[in-house]
């Protein structure tokens, strides 16, 4: 069969047009339905990974809270140790109250300053010294006091200590303990 | 034989030209083709709208748990700092120096000739460690035997509870003034006491295990 001049111009335009027509269709149709579907498939992915993760975080969540029960009873229970309030309005009456318990009178507590902690896990906990003045104690009595002091205030330590004769009541020691109590920022 | 003569040869010839019109070809060609360029896109669209509506699920599946996540992340890291920080109490509560048992041990070795005037002490937290100073006058035939005999069993008694213990004199000195003592008069002596020693108890040494010789065999 031979094909005419005409012909073979009708069938190059065709041949061009049908080339313009698969571009178009993929490009223009096929292509963003195309992209569409994956940006669906990487979300579906994405949140699929995320729920997944999220049951976990939830049983990670459930098992850490039965485990750490006894941390955070520890915690509170520490944390109740201190009263509320500035320190400087409770901690002296409190001192002056145990060792007068203690048959030590005229204790007296002073706040000689606060620091920050450097453990990081202590960031909202604060370091508070204290000057503990006993003009009249005996050494025996003194022992016994700091034991239960020791042992009723955990966050508290006694970092020096001086005990000196009283040339006025030879049965009495004068007693001076500087102690650091560790107490919440509120 | 029966002779066959096509009268028609024209009329057909051109039924078959009309036939193999390359328009005509083509646009069935077109045809087809659209049609299975549409096909393939209604079944691609078709895909599309079911991942669609998938992800809409997971979507609304997603925002009822985000908020219950997000609490519970929010729970994970405080749970995890409450434990860090009552590790971190109770580290410090466990590390402290405990006075009284000190009080008591040096209660215990001090003797009625040996009677103490000062104590200071204090805990160096950066060493580990615990300095204590300690004045007082002994009294005896031989007053600085009595004073180093409160070293002695300072020494001893420490020993046994805390490391690195040293007891030295910083001063020891004779007084000139005597003390009764069981109504004897007694001369005295005047001494100062530096006591250093760790918290943190004596490690006993491990029994070292002593390799087991082999008898060689012999033959005889």
């Amino acid at each position: 069969m031979k094909l005419t001049k005409d012909q073979l111009k009708k069938l190059g335009l065709s041949t061009v047009g049908f080339v313009f027509l698969l571009y178009v269709y993929f490009t223009f149709f096929l292509g963003p339905l195309n992209r569409s579907r994956d940006v669906a498939l990487a979300k579906i992915n994405d949140r699929q990974r995320k729920l997944d993760n999220s049951k976990e975080e939830m049983a990670k969540a459930a098992k850490l809270e039965q485990n750490a029960k006894a941390a955070t009873t520890r915690f509170g229970a520490l944390r109740a140790v201190n009263a509320e309030g500035a320190p400087i309005a409770w901690f002296p009456p409190r001192m002056k109250a145990f060792f007068a318990n203690e048959q030590i009178d005229k204790a007296v507590a002073r706040l000689e300053g606060n620091t920050a902690l450097k453990p990081e896990e202590l960031s909202g906990w604060l370091r508070y010294n204290w000057i503990i003045d006993l003009p009249q104690a005996d050494y025996g009595t003194l022992g016994r006091a700091i034991a239960d002091l020791e042992n009723s205030e955990p966050l508290l330590c006694v970092t020096r200590m001086s005990i000196h004769a009283s040339p006025d009541a030879p049965q009495f020691q004068h007693v001076e303990l500087a102690a650091a109590n560790l107490i919440e920022k509120k | 034989m029966a002779l066959h003569l096509n009268l028609l040869h024209e009329q057909i010839l051109e039924q078959r030209q009309r036939q193999r019109d390359p328009l005509k070809i083509g646009m069935l060609v077109l045809i087809g083709c659209g049609t299975v360029m549409f096909l393939y896109y209604s079944w691609n669209a078709y895909r599309t709208l079911e991942i669609k509506s998938r992800l809409n699920a997971i979507e609304r599946n997603w925002a009822k748990i985000d908020p219950k996540v997000t609490t519970a992340q929010k729970r994970v890291s405080e749970l995890q700092g409450i434990v860090k920080t009552t590790r971190t109490l109770d580290d410090y509560i466990d590390g402290r120096f405990f006075w009284a048992p000190f009080l008591q041990k040096v209660a215990r070795c001090v003797a009625p000739n040996a009677q103490l005037t000062s104590f200071e002490g204090s805990v160096f937290e950066e060493k580990k460690g615990v300095s204590v100073t300690l004045e007082g006058i002994a009294a005896g035939r031989e007053p600085r035997a009595a004073a180093e005999d409160l070293r002695q069993l300072l020494l001893e008694q420490l020993g046994q509870s805390y490391s690195e213990v040293k007891v030295e004199f910083k001063s020891l000195e004779d007084l000139d003034t005597m003390a009764t003592l069981g109504g004897t008069h007694m001369p005295t002596a005047r001494y100062t006491l530096a006591i250093n020693f760790n918290p943190a108890p004596a490690q006993k040494p491990t029994p070292a295990t002593t390799p087991t010789r082999q008898k060689k065999r012999s033959d005889t």
